[in-house]
Order: C-alpha cells, then structure tokens, then sequence
C-alpha cells in the first residue's frame, strides 16, 4: 500500500506500507519538475514492489527516500 | 408463582452425547427435556423457566447442508413454540459456533427470543454478532458455569420481551447498534469524572470504546517479481472523464473497475479523480499519481515484472464505515485471486 499518510496506513493494521510523496500526488511531486518527477514516482513505485517481494510479520514501512533498502529490495528478486 | 417459561435448548451431537467428530454427520432431532449442559442450565433457569426439549444437530449436517438443516430445526421450533430459544455454549469451536448462530437467526425470525454464547472470536460471533444476542464465553468448557449462568439470566429477560440495555452492561457482544438513552448526569460530568479518575489512576469506563484495527496475517511474499501478475488498485477516486460511471464522490458502496489492457499511461484527457476528501486539480492532471500505469508499463517492458493485470480498481476512500470497506475489499480481493495476480499495489490519497 502506498500512501503520504503512512503513520496511518500503519496503525491501522496495513503490512506492507511505502511512503508516498504527498496526498494530493502520491506517486510522484510535480514540483520537481518533469524529469525528477517520473524518476521519483518511479522510486516510489519500485520500493512498492520491493515491499511485496519482501517477507514481513507486522506492519512496516518501506521508505522511498531511504534509496539503498529499496533499490536493493528490487535488485534482490 | 407464575408459570415457568418455556425454552427449547439447540446442542451439537458432542454435547448430547452422541459422539465426537465421527458422529457430526447425524441430521436433526428433538428430544423431551433437557440434554447434556441443558442440566445445569436448567439449574440456572431455578423457578423461572424449564427446558421443553433439546433439539440436536451434527455440526457437519449443519454446516455442509444448512438449508436443509435449519428448515428443519426451523420446523421444530414452529412445532414447540418456546419463549426462548438458547444456543450452545459453543465456546471456541467455529461449526457448533455457526451453528447456534443460525439457529437462533432463525428463530428471531419466527419472533423467538434467542441467545447463544460462544468465544468472541469464534466465526459465528464475528459473522452474526449484530444480528443475534451472544455472550462472551471462554475458548473452552472451563468457561461453562459462567457462561451458562450470564445465558439463563439474559434469556429470562429475553422470553420476557424485555429490552436489554448496553452490551458492556448487559453482558453480550456489542452489535454496534446505537441507541438513545438518559446515563442520568450531563456529559461533562461524565466527562471531568472520568478525566479525574484516570488522573489518579482509578478504573473508568469510556462510552466511546476503541475499536482496535482488525490484524490481518501478512501476505507470503512474492517469489519473482520478473514472472509476476501485478494489479493496481486505488482509493483515490479515479474515474473515466466525465464520470459515466457516476461514481459517488465519497461513502463508497462499490467499487468500480477498469480494462487497461490497451493503455500505456492514465491520459489526463481520459481520466481524472472524484474524491470528496482531497484537493483533485494534481491528479486530474496526472492521474498515474494515483494510479502508476505509467511506471509499472515501464517496468513490464524492462522485464523487471511479469506482466500488468488487465483490471484496475477504484474507489474514493472517504467517508466509508468500516464494514463496508472490509466487504468492499474482500470483493476485490476475490476477483484478483480468481485473476491469479500475484502481487497488488494499493495507492491510498
């Protein structure tokens, strides 16, 4: 599950939660114009599928932001 | 003294002593009097009531031919006419459970009083607890004589037509219904009482209890993602433009899905969001920020996933109570199984 209200997401019993940009524009952030938009959506998008690849026993946050996990969640399977 | 009221007890073939599992497959039958744990509910009962009869089930006839078996336990009670119906206990065990929750749906509908007590997580309880009066019981028969006695007590009350006041004071399992009665002193009373009380860490209790979230066991994780269906589903609102499909902006009741078999990306032309809790204008700009058709076309291409399932979902996730949100996600769950997707990213605005 992918959501900017992570916190929530969390205590409210989601296993596997990746933290989107922000409500209004979950995967991505038009701010940062085109190019890093995309490349930001897509990180968010990969960490997603690293997080259903990944084995967990309680809710747990996967965090775009923080690169190494998710990239290598990705490159794992 | 007045006469005593007139029960009819539903026990499994264990408890009537019939047999264990090798004897649940036996059909339905009536016996005179009271059967088993219907002794000492009896004893329960003193003066004020009497059990007429026993009718007995096979918890596997109940549960594999229920039609059949609750139009003839149905019969039985047309034929016996209680006052009250009393169920079990059934404790932790989910047919017999079940069972003594459709037993006594089933004479609700005929205008029986009924009630039943079983483990609050037992399956009868938690598919028929707003329907049907249950007590909390333990796990096992340990729990009987309590069990049996909260029961007794509530099904005098009950053959009596009398209403029953609050779950957590009547002793039964909250049925979520709520109901408008006189607590006697205003709510900031109650409220600085109970503010006081937990300040000097006395017992109190809330008349706004937590209903803590449901925990559900997590998913097995996806073997190879290059070989893998993924499915997208979202709770942003996303409809075609224009909304055809007059989806409600909010309080969902269905969920609506989508072919995108033919689509490489959500095209702001075509697609945008009606969500009543959120500012729109971003998505409807891009509506892959809600749904990422866009990224994961990209990642089928590179083979880093199998392939993108031909349906999306969507809902706008606000407004919606809970149960209905758990049906709602069950449905979709359903269908992505009977898909055999194997991994599905929800994105939640």
């Amino acid at each position: 599950m992918i959501s900017a209200i992570y916190n929530f997401a969390l205590t409210t019993g989601a296993n596997r939660v990746v933290r989107g940009a922000r409500i209004e524009h979950v995967c991505g952030d038009p701010g940062l114009g085109p190019e890093k938009d995309y490349a930001y959506g897509m990180r968010i998008v990969t960490t997603a599928l690293g997080a259903i690849a990944t084995p967990v026993t309680r809710p747990t946050l996967f965090d775009p932001l923080e690169s190494t996990s998710a990239q290598e969640a990705v490159h794992a399977s | 003294m007045s006469t005593p009221l007139r029960v009819v007890h539903y026990v499994n073939q264990f408890f009537a002593g019939i047999g264990g599992e090798e004897h649940a497959h036996v059909g339905v039958s009536v016996r005179d009097g009271a059967v088993g744990p219907g002794r000492p509910l009896g004893q329960a009962f003193g003066d004020e009531a009497q059990i007429a009869a026993t009718i007995v089930c096979g918890d596997n006839f109940m549960s594999e031919r229920q039609d059949e078996a609750l139009a003839e336990v149905g019969r039985a009670l047309d034929r016996l006419h209680p006052d009250v119906l009393v169920a079990g206990p059934a404790f932790g065990s989910g047919r017999y459970g079940l069972a003594c929750a459709h037993v006594c749906r089933i004479a609700g509908q005929r205008g029986i009083a009924a009630v039943t007590a079983m483990h609050p997580e037992n399956p009868g309880a938690t598919t028929l607890r707003r329907e049907v009066v249950i007590v909390p019981a333990g796990e096992t028969a340990a729990s009987m004589p309590a069990a049996l006695a909260q029961v007794a007590r509530l099904a005098v009350r009950l053959a009596r037509k009398e209403t029953l006041g609050p779950a957590e004071i009547e002793g039964y399992l909250p049925q979520g219904r709520r109901v408008v009665h006189d607590r006697g002193r205003p709510g900031h009373q109650r409220a600085l009482d109970m503010l006081l009380a937990k300040l000097h860490g006395r017992p109190f209790t809330t008349e706004v209890p937590y209903n803590a979230p449901e925990q559900v066991a997590p998913a097995p994780p996806v073997a190879d993602l290059t070989r893998a269906t993924i499915a997208m589903v979202t709770t942003g609102g996303l409809v075609r433009k224009g909304n055809p499909e007059r989806q409600s902006a909010a309080n969902a009741s269905r969920f609506h899905r989508h072919s995108v078999a033919s689509l490489e990306s959500l095209a702001p032309a075509d697609w945008e969001a009606f969500h009543a809790g959120y500012f729109n204008h971003i998505v409807n700009s891009n509506p892959n920020y809600i749904l990422p058709l866009s990224f994961l076309r990209d990642l089928e291409a590179k083979g880093r996933i199998g392939r993108v399932f031909e349906w999306i979902y969507a809902l706008p996730g606000v407004s919606t109570p809970v149960a209905t949100s758990r049906e709602l996600g069950r449905a979709i769950a359903e269908d992505l199984r009977n898909g055999e997707v194997d991994g599905a990213i929800l994105v939640a605005t």
